[in-house]
């Protein structure tokens, strides 16, 4: 494939980056010098147009630094976290902290520390940048908004409700003049939104309710206006745009109650879809689902992923998602209709595939109360951890699992509430796959011998994938082939995913495991 | 929901510093001392604030099969050290929670995000209601399990017949005009700490269905019926009463015993009348299904008491040159291969492609088995192996 448009901005970025800053209107750009976004770029694509670090020269990568957090329960914690690398300034979050580090060799600018009224501390995806700002969510549902040359906070905005048990997790993203900010909760039944938030005041601009309202388009998927107002639909992944249609893509989470589905029959719009959103005003272009009424909480949150592909030898703006219920989706983002439809790890759940391209839930693998056996498990064929797409092999690559477990209801009222059940034991195996966007085929598949890392997955030109496996190996394939060509133990599962920038001359792998941070570094000669 | 971190080993044990551990200053403090507290700390607390592992009070099969789950994601732990862990939660944080005043300074919050399940017989005890590193406000209300039980009584008076037994609303029977709404869900409640927005909400004129004016109600009944309302909330919860798995027995023995003959292939490594002889004496239904599905991984081998220790796997290793090398597989990665030999001595190699690796899982049939087995077939066995008493 030759994805033509991309690969020309992505060698004007080259040169354009070299001012630095914070500038939104370059996150369409791959970055070179600084990792400026959640994704590094709108298009979530985790591709690095740097070379410096390559094949050929793998096995000359160095440590360069080291930090470690030193916070939490008992100095342990696990940083999911993407860095932002700025103007050599590299910042990190974990729940309820924020570091500035020079990235140069790891040493602490400062370090901010929010005094939490509690929330559900479970991660944090990373932060925003904008001029001197630097935002995060706060577990107790709070936006913050810090000096980003200081550490010091400038204005904070209440975002959710923390008696209704949300809370704050998701890396906020600037798009013009707007910050998207998401939620998460998954306790009490609860509707899952996305707001846009003003960047100097932290102001509402717009509120998108994922669930619909009666008499709206998609209600007719709920079966009664009590069902909706409570039906869930966190917005929890970082959302990505492209500029030029001014269109967001956000993933939205499981419905609520969620195991137990019986008081909300239907397909439960707009939950667990990928959903397109003006920038500006706020309102839903298009809607595609990749998990109808789905009783296993499997968020379709995975990173919507932007690139222009050729589909039957035509042009074509496309947007994929390797999808926590095992299905990846390859849809058309102009207009949001489905391309591709297939398996990434082999499913026991759906009946086939609908017209619209969506998995037909089997209601024998709902969960039932003497249990049914499931695969993928509630941990899903992939979660959270960032995927990418390298437009120079036009594969797709994801940190796969292939896991089994038995999902039994629990709550025998009439109304389930909470969960209302839960999936129980399990076996499974992991691995590193790369698929190919026009047949949904995978083209090679790297079986972790150790078990499957959760990990996020970092492509670059160099022809190199970084990825963790579940022996704490942070490990260097060849993207063509899949082939390991180098790794460290990092004595801690990596736990985020992997980012690279240029700096000096030189090239920089900056990756978290557990509770530290490690840079590597291939040194200018 | 997110996923739970699949990191599980951790490095230090060093004392944080307080000052940038506002919410969870003293958490470590809080645990129990007990045999096994230890392994908690190392294992579990990679990922959770200490107030997430020691905030849920569960029975033991919730206990194993909740760290049978996080061992599934990814935590670290050998069988010993798996045991160690679910006894030292299953006793320092049952379900009863007879052991919660033994938490220092935390008082009697249950559930798995906080709002008390547990019994607090002496009443609101010091300390915070909501979890620290869990769901909700750290100020969560501290149920007080007698209030709740004085609040039910005065809920069956004045609220049941409008807002359904389990306060969840009104059921199909009720006349349109006693139709209440949902109290779990009730923004009222949600928001309300011993009353404070219940009281006032009430005696703005709610009508009770005894006919007295809700002005009647007294400070004590308020609050008690607060109790009774945030205990039926914790209720709705993760860890709640409810969730436990209900009724696995609806197989046909006959038929399960069928599948063990034949096409299962059971017999070839397993009894009735030998190994699994009074296996339903030992273990409950659910285990026992658990137990077979997932014998080699996290929560099946580790379901329940009594769990038989684990065939280990062996690993045949094969180098270039010299003998090939058979023993207990210790580790394994892309990478190095480690084994424990007949001798007992520890032997690791690099891999490489001139490196023959042959793992040898004993529960592998079981492993196989997983995308024949068809959901009758798993009922079907359950049924037949409770018949092994």
């Amino acid at each position: 494939m030759k994805p033509v448009r991309f690969l020309t901005i992505a060698a004007l970025a080259l040169a354009s980056f070299a001012a630095d800053g914070v500038d939104p209107a370059k996150f369409a750009q791959p970055p070179t010098t600084s990792w400026p976004t959640y994704n590094g770029d709108y298009s979530g694509r985790r591709f690095s147009p740097l070379t410096k670090i390559n094949t050929g020269n793998i096995d000359a990568l160095t440590l360069a630094w080291v930090h470690r957090m030193n916070v939490g329960p008992f100095g342990g914690g696990s940083i999911k976290a993407t860095p932002l690398v700025i103007d050599g300034v590299l910042y990190y979050t974990f729940p309820d902290h924020v570091w500035a580090l020079d990235a140069r060799n790891g040493r602490e600018l400062w370090h901010y520390a929010w005094d939490s009224t509690g929330g559900i501390h479970i991660g944090n995806r990373g932060a925003a940048a904008y001029k001197d700002y630097l935002y995060f969510e706060t577990p107790d549902c709070h936006l913050v908004a810090l000096d980003r040359n200081t550490g010091t906070k400038r204005w904070t905005q209440t975002i959710c409700d923390l008696d209704l048990m949300y809370y704050g997790s998701v890396a906020p993203v600037v798009v013009k003049n707007h910050l998207i900010v998401g939620v998460s909760g998954d306790d009490l039944d609860i509707p899952g939104y996305l707001e846009s938030r003003d960047l100097e005041t932290g102001a509402l601009q717009w509120h998108f309710s994922v669930v619909p309202q009666p008499g709206e388009p998609g209600s007719e998927t709920w079966p009664n206006a009590e069902a909706m107002k409570h039906g869930g639909g966190m917005t929890w992944i970082p959302i990505t745009y492209d500029p030029d249609l001014n269109l967001i893509y956000v993933g939205t989470g499981n419905p609520q109650p969620v195991i137990a589905g019986k008081g909300r029959l239907g397909d439960n719009l707009y939950t667990e879809s990928i959903i397109a959103i003006d920038a500006d005003t706020g309102k839903m272009k298009w809607w595609f689902q990749p998990s109808p009424h789905d009783t296993h909480d499997w968020d379709a949150t995975q990173t919507p992923v932007l690139f222009n592909g050729t589909i039957d030898g035509q042009p074509r703006k496309l947007l994929a998602q390797a999808s926590r219920n095992g299905f990846f989706f390859v849809i058309d983002r102009v207009t949001g209709k489905k391309v591709v439809t297939s398996e990434f790890v082999k499913t026991n759940w759906s009946k086939g595939i609908d017209q619209l391209g969506r998995p037909i839930p089997d209601p024998a693998k709902m969960p039932q109360f003497d249990g049914a056996l499931v695969t993928p498990n509630q941990g899903g064929a992939a979660n959270w951890p960032p995927t990418s797409f390298s437009p120079q092999t036009g594969l797709f690559y994801v940190n796969a699992s292939h896991a089994y477990s038995v999902y039994y209801l629990f709550d025998t009222d009439e109304k389930p509430e909470g969960w209302g059940g839960n999936d129980r034991g399990g076996w499974g195996e992991a691995m590193l796959e790369a698929i190919d966007y026009r047949t949904g085929k995978i083209k090679w598949s790297h079986k972790w011998a150790g078990g499957g890392g959760r990990s996020g997955v970092l492509t670059t030109a160099g022809n190199l994938i970084f990825a963790g496996d579940a022996s704490d190996n942070f490990v260097a394939l060849n993207a063509s082939t899949g082939e390991p060509l180098w790794h460290a133990n990092l004595g801690q599962n990596v736990s985020n995913g992997p980012i690279t920038f240029e700096m000096d001359g030189s090239q920089y792998v900056v990756v978290a495991a557990g509770d530290t941070l490690y840079a590597f570094v291939m040194l200018a000669k | 929901m997110p996923f739970p971190c699949s990191n599980a080993r951790w490095l230090c044990l060093a004392a944080a510093s307080a000052a940038l551990l506002v919410p969870w200053a003293g958490s470590a403090q809080t645990l129990p001392d007990g045999a096994g507290k230890d392994v908690v700390l190392r294992a579990c607390s990679v990922c959770h604030p200490a107030a997430m592992v020691s905030g849920r009070f569960m029975s033991r099969e919730q206990w194993n099969a909740e760290v049978s789950k996080m061992v599934q994601e990814g935590a670290k732990l050998s069988d010993a050290e798996f045991t160690q862990v679910v006894d030292y939660l299953a006793k320092s944080f049952p379900s009863n929670g007879a052991a919660a005043g033994q938490v220092a300074g935390r008082g009697g919050r249950g559930g798995r995000f906080g709002f008390g399940m547990t019994q607090q017989p002496s009443g609101p005890a010091p300390g915070r209601g909501g979890a620290a590193g869990g769901a909700g406000p750290i100020d969560m209300q501290v149920v007080d399990t007698a209030a709740a039980d004085r609040g039910r009584t005065v809920y069956i008076a004045e609220c049941v017949t409008c807002h359904g037994p389990r306060a969840r609303g009104a059921g199909d029977g009720v006349p349109e005009a006693q139709k209440g709404p949902d109290l779990v869900r009730s923004l009222v409640v949600l928001h309300d700490r011993y009353g404070k927005e219940i009281g006032p909400f009430l005696r703005k004129g709610h009508p009770l269905q005894s006919g007295r004016p809700a002005s009647t109600l007294t400070e004590a009944q308020i609050a008690d019926l607060s109790h009774f309302l945030h205990q039926k909330v914790a209720d709705t919860l993760r860890s709640g009463p409810y969730s436990r798995v209900q009724n696995v027995l609806t197989g046909d023995a006959k038929a399960g015993e069928a599948f063990f003959e034949g096409a299962g292939g059971c017999k070839q490594c397993h009894s009735p009348t030998g190994d699994l002889a009074g296996i339903a004496s030992r273990l409950d239904p659910p285990t026992i299904q658990q137990r077979f599905l997932f014998p080699g991984a996290g929560g099946g081998r580790r379901g329940g008491g009594g769990a038989p220790p684990r065939k280990p796997v062996t690993v045949t290793v094969a180098a270039a040159s010299g003998p090939a090398v058979t023993g207990t597989l210790l580790y394994l990665d892309d990478f190095t291969v480690a084994l424990r030999d007949a001798n007992g001595q520890y032997r690791s190699f690099t891999r490489g492609r001139a490196v023959k690796v042959e793992r040898h899982d004993p529960v592998q049939a079981h492993i196989d088995l997983l995308p024949r087995y068809t959901d009758k077939n798993i009922h079907d066995i359950v049924a037949y192996l409770e018949t092994l008493k």
